[in-house]
């Protein structure tokens, strides 16, 4: 049993159909959403809340019917949503509180948790304010606050860092990182910043058109290209990549000299040092990096749209 | 979590029943209600006439109040069902005026700060949202119509020299079932027009506005057509006509009293029907997408 199970979801919001035959197990322990815009990333989230109903198959989260079992998949979720939602002539404290009671804590519970998870956030000095009055930066926080308080097993985070500036993003990415780190709650992160999602999610669902484009161990992925190297040449480049494929290299050239190879075990860069010295190339720069999120995100969409059509492997 | 230390833990205690989860609403609803001084100034003002009612049952069954007041002449002092009609015509409309103020500061905040996607993502359904509301605010109505108005009955029958409440329950039950079905009906209309308007003073006058401009409609179209007919849209004419048969007070000669009950039933069932619509086209955690 993963964190999310889809076998066929299929969505229709009016005419259109938005979500589109999803099939897959989601059981990462920070699960990125990823996707362009329309791609199905609020809906689908949506569903798993119960606001959608599925047209056609079905979605079980911790193994419950998202059809049958909306209280229950409710009670072990904390949703943070993408859009500023707050009850704004509320107290920040008073608004955490009234969450956590709605998500089932008695009342004095529910007051302790409300300054606890505000004070976690970093809201602890604010909490006694209308949350109306509070900057962009603090609604996103509180909205993390309220969907803590009850200590969910599933943290549902639609585009969290939206709207943030760095330091508050970086302070949201590092809270996020804390909670995952902590390691009672599996968390599914919406957004559109791939840089969010490859610093705290270990799988990535990847949405296209309403479909699953890609489902991938993040992790796994990166390590599956460890000998991936990038690097810019001068001179005769074109001879330079016949030769190292020669070796056994996979490699693509690209304008300005710029080569990308997955160089095989027995390999070194030292070897590439040596047909550079031969062929008379000078290796300006070597970068050894691993597979980013970018890649894995590209080519899940449309055999890697983003990249020159000239590219020769 | 802990305030000082600043770590997350998880949640291990008790977790109250899903059922009262409406029971959470419905206090953070009342008390939103009551937050208002205006709520509490309205309140205040409901409770006057209800003193004057009461010093009049008072003086009615007083017997040396009555030789100095009546000095023969009993009518002005008689306590009956038309007594009782005109505390509940009085005190429903006190309700209405309290339903226009507070129905917006309960639906209408929530959806001007656009707080459902967090309420509605917590244990709670559509129908849960709309009833915990409606509870907060009939409960709020109730203190101001049925409740003192079956407190001035109960008032009645115990100073009444004369065994009197037996003789009378039709009254009694009037009052209540008649009281019921006003502020029921109130609070459907007042929360499902909050739901439509944003503005709370705009959803105050439109509370208003949809009460009393139809029957300026129902008024026109009745002298026009020559038909009873036309009262149907005269929401307050329907109910005192309802509330009188409740009573068992004579009705006037007048042509709109001859409208029968289960057509004011029907009316008045096909309005709640048209609010339920309205709420549940606005109540979503999510705008539907058409097209």
């Amino acid at each position: 049993m993963g964190v999310i199970d889809l076998d066929g979801l299929e969505v229709r919001l009016g005419n259109r159909i938005v979500l589109n035959g999803l099939t897959g197990t989601l059981q990462g322990q920070a699960i990125g959403l990823l996707g362009p815009n329309g791609a199905g990333k609020s809906t689908l989230i949506n569903t798993l809340l119960g606001f959608h109903q599925p047209l056609r198959g079905t979605a079980r989260v911790f193994d419950f019917d998202v059809r049958r079992d909306r209280a229950q998949i409710r009670q072990q979720i904390g949703y943070m949503p993408e859009n500023d939602s707050f009850i704004g002539n509320m107290s920040g404290v008073r608004f955490v509180r009234y969450m956590a009671e709605l998500a089932g804590l008695p009342r004095g519970e529910a007051l302790e948790r409300a300054h606890e998870a505000l004070f976690y956030v970093g809201l602890g000095e604010v909490r006694y304010r209308k949350v109306s009055t509070y900057s962009l930066g603090m609604k996103q926080l509180i909205k993390l606050a309220q969907a803590l308080a009850h200590g969910p097993k599933l943290l549902i985070l639609d585009e969290p860092t939206n709207g943030l500036d760095p330091v508050a993003r970086q302070r949201m990415i590092q809270v996020i990182k804390e909670i995952r780190k902590e390691g009672s709650i599996r968390l599914l992160i919406s957004s559109h910043l791939l840089r969010d999602i490859d610093e705290t999610c270990d799988e990535v669902l990847i949405l296209k058109d309403g479909r699953i484009a890609a489902l991938r161990n993040i992790e796994e992925e990166r390590n599956s290209h460890r000998n991936f190297i990038e690097i810019e040449t001068v001179g005769a480049t074109e001879q330079f990549s016949a030769r190292i494929r020669e070796l056994g290299c996979e490699c693509a050239s690209f304008p300005g000299g710029r080569i990308k190879l997955v160089m095989p075990d027995h390999i070194e860069a030292r070897d590439l040092y040596v047909i550079a010295s031969d062929q008379g190339v000078q290796i300006r720069r070597m970068n050894q990096r691993r597979d980013s999120l970018e890649d894995i995100f590209l080519r899940a969409m449309d055999n890697e749209v983003g990249r020159p059509e000239h590219v020769s492997v | 979590m802990s305030v000082y230390k600043h770590n997350y833990r998880a949640y291990t205690g008790e977790v109250t029943p899903l059922w009262t989860r409406v029971l959470v609403l419905a206090r953070y609803a009342f008390a939103e209600a009551w937050s208002s001084k205006i709520t509490v100034a309205l309140f205040t003002l409901s409770l006057l006439p209800i003193i004057v009612f009461l010093i009049v049952i008072y003086l009615a069954n007083n017997p040396i109040a009555r030789a100095l007041i009546v000095k023969g002449n009993s009518a002005g002092l008689e306590v009956d069902a038309r007594y009782f009609f005109q505390i509940l015509q009085t005190q429903s409309m006190i309700a209405l005026a309290i339903t226009a103020w507070v129905a917006p500061r309960l639906i209408s905040s929530d959806l001007s700060d656009n707080a459902l996607p967090i309420l509605l993502s917590h244990p709670i359904s559509r129908f849960g949202y709309v009833f915990a509301k409606f509870i907060a605010l009939f409960s709020s109505l109730s203190a101001v119509t049925w409740v003192p108005c079956l407190l001035l009955f109960a008032y009645q029958g115990y100073s009444s020299p004369q065994p009197w409440i037996g003789g009378n329950l039709q009254i009694g039950v009037g009052v209540f079932v008649g009281a019921v079905i006003w502020i029921a009906f109130l609070s459907i209309l007042g929360l499902a027009l909050s739901s439509w308007v944003k503005w709370r003073i705009v959803a105050t006058g439109t509370i208003f506005a949809v009460l009393f401009v139809p029957a300026g409609i129902g008024g026109i179209v009745t002298a026009i057509l020559r038909t009873k007919w036309g009262f149907l849209l005269n929401v307050p004419f329907m109910m005192s006509v309802l509330w009188r048969r409740l009573l068992g007070v004579q009705s006037f000669s007048f042509a709109g009293e001859s409208i029968p009950i289960s057509a004011i039933l029907v009316m008045l069932a096909l309005a709640c029907v048209l609010c339920i619509a309205m709420l549940n086209a606005r109540i979503r955690a999510r705008e539907v997408v058409r097209g």
